[in-house]
């Protein structure tokens, strides 16, 4: 059995006499791209600070690329945090070469990687742009190549698609494939599922700051089985609650997710549906990781 | 501590620092305001030289045109006696007409002679504007000889020699281990506070600077990607040790321009011991510039530990000027204590206030400057500000652990202490 890149076990941190780790357990294995999940407040960057040692859980233990102490490995972590910060008044080659020295590199091979990934990122031309001169989301791939120049075996992205144009966005979701290619592991926190959808193989939900859903996302949705039907229509998704069966209705718009009880029958549902109203499309289909989301943590116990 | 990743971080503070804009501003005026205050200098002093009319009213005194001969004397400034009118004393409408010609511009100013009851005369002076502290000397010394004059008239003492007995100079030598030192209180004034303000503005600027960069980092959540990387120690022995050098740095340009401007410039300019008092070889002997290095790099660590603290416990720049007074107020109690040593270097408060860490740097530079105390005391002060340094570095490494990722709420004094005590 291969050693996890971090494993917790009833991690619990306290602040001001709140607990925002609450007996956490968590499993991420190495070279995967792992989905840390949850609503603002749940204990998720919490659990990012003190998995790699920034904060001292009070209670509990990490083990961060199989050291009990993750400062002890911390030249082998890179960390995206959610709060964009880099020096303004530094040029871009400079900062990058800088951040990428302090994790352990020579200052040459710092400037060489430097200049690499800013080429790589397509901010090769703008080398010796001061950082407050870029846009937001530039500043963002900056940030991501910190995180990543040195080459760690772990990599922490804190919101790292949140304000970027759909081709940064793709750009860094390739960056983020690439280094998982690499044999990376990715600790990935977002609240996009659609990216969590695309990237990731495994996931844990927390909430409360516990984990109350955690595992390989294929199995969690196996768990959950085909019980969401998918209609294409036009008209309001009114008359569509009404179906015996269905739990709940998500409309997108474009598109009405309904949710099956435990004991209804998929074949009736459709057919209600069809007579209810016009359909272009209608398909059985598995939970999508957002529909699991608000089920785990949207209803009124679980939010309580 | 990992000592190549503290350098990493000091040569990052030390670029950042010496290329900010108030770095270059400061490095660039404190000489050039230096170098304007020595050309001030002769050309004040030049300035005075202009001619004075002057006229003479005596108000029964008897003394006017004695007065007139000492004023005409007088070689700067030059002064013409107008005219020397003797009025009644109870003419108080006598002095209409010179108050005119003042306003008309025909003559500068006039000294009125009244009667007194203590003393020989009762002397005023009326212009346009008032005179300066050198002119007002010389009109009472002109006054005081015309009355000792009439006083000695007649006894055999000639007033001259009375006059140059009044005169005598009292030379100050300080004796210390070293030697005789001669030197007067302007000379130590002026080289204690120039070195003091140097100290200050430095430490004022570039810590000012750091303390900034470092709320900056901590709001910026910079800071979490640093200490992925470095420990809360380590970064801020980076940060002092960059902002130290920086210091130095800034040090090391002044004192280079400021003794090329001295080498260089001031023969041509004419500043001698004769001008301004100012004795060249007393300002920058070996021995100050050695213990001002000394206390300038020891007391820019210390205060720059304070102002790091000072920064980590704030959440943003707002919080951060607020706080700044905490920084900064030791060092101004210091440089008012060193003021007073100027003038008491050998009393027991100065000898105790020098020997405590925050006030040694400028107290004990003062000491040594003034009146060399005891080399056991220098370098017990000396040993005092370094085991400082090392104990404040101490205790801001485990509120800076504690501080560093603190945003929205700063920590309270009680949890600081409770941290320190952990």
């Amino acid at each position: 059995m291969t050693t996890p890149a971090l494993l917790c076990r009833q991690l619990i941190k306290t602040f001001d006499g709140t607990r925002a780790l609450d007996g956490l357990d968590l499993t991420v294995d190495p070279g995967t791209i792992f989905g840390l999940l949850g609503p603002n407040g749940s204990g998720k960057t919490t659990t990012i600070r003190t998995s790699l040692g920034i904060y001292k859980p009070d209670g509990g233990m990490v083990q961060l690329l199989g050291s009990a102490d993750p400062l002890a490995v911390r030249r082998r972590t890179g960390y995206l945090p959610e709060e964009r910060g880099l020096y303004a008044r530094m040029k871009l080659q400079e900062q990058l070469a800088f951040l990428a020295s302090i994790r352990g590199l020579s200052i040459a091979e710092s400037e060489r990687r430097a200049a690499a990934w800013l080429d790589r990122v397509g901010l090769g031309a703008r080398a010796q742009s001061l950082t407050r001169e870029l846009s937001k989301g530039n500043q963002q791939k900056v940030q991501f190549a910190a995180a990543v120049i040195h080459d760690p075996d772990l990599v922490v992205l804190d919101e790292p698609f949140s304000g970027l144009d759909p081709i940064n966005s793709r750009l860094l979701k390739e960056l983020v494939i690439e280094q998982r290619a690499k044999g990376t592991t990715v600790v990935l926190s977002t609240h996009r599922m659609e990216e969590v959808e695309a990237l990731c193989e495994s996931i844990c939900l927390i909430h409360h700051g516990r984990a109350v859903l955690s595992g390989r996302l294929r199995d969690i949705k196996a768990r959950h089985g085909r019980n969401t039907i998918a209609v294409e229509h036009s008209g309001g998704p009114g008359r569509l609650t009404e179906i015996r069966g269905v739990q709940r209705c998500d409309d997108s718009g474009r598109e009405v997710r309904l949710r099956l009880a435990p004991d209804a029958n998929p074949q009736e549902v459709m057919r209600a549906v069809l007579d209810r109203v016009e359909v272009a499309s209608v398909r059985l289909d598995e939970p999508r990781i957002e529909d699991i989301y608000l089920e785990t943590v949207g209803s009124p116990e679980a939010r309580s | 501590m990992n000592p190549g990743l503290i350098f990493r971080i000091a040569r990052r503070e030390f670029l950042a620092r010496v290329r900010s804009k108030a770095f270059i501003v400061m490095t660039v005026m404190v000489p050039a305001f230096l170098g304007l205050y020595m050309l001030s200098i002769p050309l004040l002093a030049r300035s005075g030289t202009r001619e004075l009319r002057l006229a003479v009213l005596d108000a029964g005194t008897g003394l006017g045109a004695t007065v007139a001969e000492r004023l005409r004397a007088i070689e700067r400034p030059h002064i013409t006696i107008s005219e020397t009118l003797a009025i009644d004393a109870a003419n108080t409408a006598g002095r209409a007409p010179l108050n005119a010609a003042i306003r008309d511009r025909s003559i500068d100013a006039y000294v009125l002679l009244e009667r007194a009851d203590a003393a020989p005369a009762r002397v005023r002076y009326f212009a346009r504007e008032g005179g300066n502290q050198a002119l007002m000397r010389e009109l009472r010394l002109a006054v005081q000889s015309a009355a000792l004059a009439r006083l000695l008239a007649g006894t055999g003492i000639d007033s001259d020699d009375v006059r140059r007995a009044q005169q005598l100079d009292l030379g100050v030598v300080a004796v210390s281990d070293q030697g005789e030192r001669e030197g007067g209180f302007v000379v130590a004034f002026a080289s204690t506070m120039a070195l003091a303000m140097l100290l200050y503005v430095a430490v004022l600027i570039n810590g000012q600077g750091m303390a900034t960069a470092i709320v900056e980092e901590k709001s910026s959540r910079l800071i979490e990607v640093i200490l992925g990387a470095v420990t809360a120690s380590e970064f801020m022995a980076g940060k002092i040790l960059g902002v130290v050098g920086s210091g130095l740095t800034q040090l090391a340009i002044w004192m280079l321009v400021s003794i090329v401007a001295l080498v260089q410039a001031a023969p041509a300019l004419a500043i001698g011991t004769s001008v301004s008092g100012f004795d060249l070889s007393a300002v920058l002997n070996a021995r100050l510039l050695f213990y001002f290095g000394v206390f300038f790099s020891l007391g820019y660590v210390l205060y720059s530990v304070l102002f790091a603290v000072v920064a980590v416990t704030c959440t943003s720049t707002e919080e951060l000027g607020q706080s700044m007074l905490a920084a900064i107020l030791p060092m101004v109690v210091a440089l008012m204590v060193a003021v007073s040593v100027i003038s008491n270097p050998a009393t027991t408060m100065t000898r105790v206030l020098s020997l405590i860490p925050f006030f040694t740097p400028l107290v004990m530079l003062a000491r040594v400057n003034i009146l060399m105390p005891p080399l056991w005391e220098v370098w017990l002060g000396i040993a005092l500000l370094v085991a400082a340094s090392v104990a404040s570095g101490w205790v801001a490494a485990k509120i800076f652990r504690y501080a560093l990722l603190m945003t929205g709420k700063r920590p309270t004094l009680p949890e600081l202490i409770r941290v320190v005590r952990a």
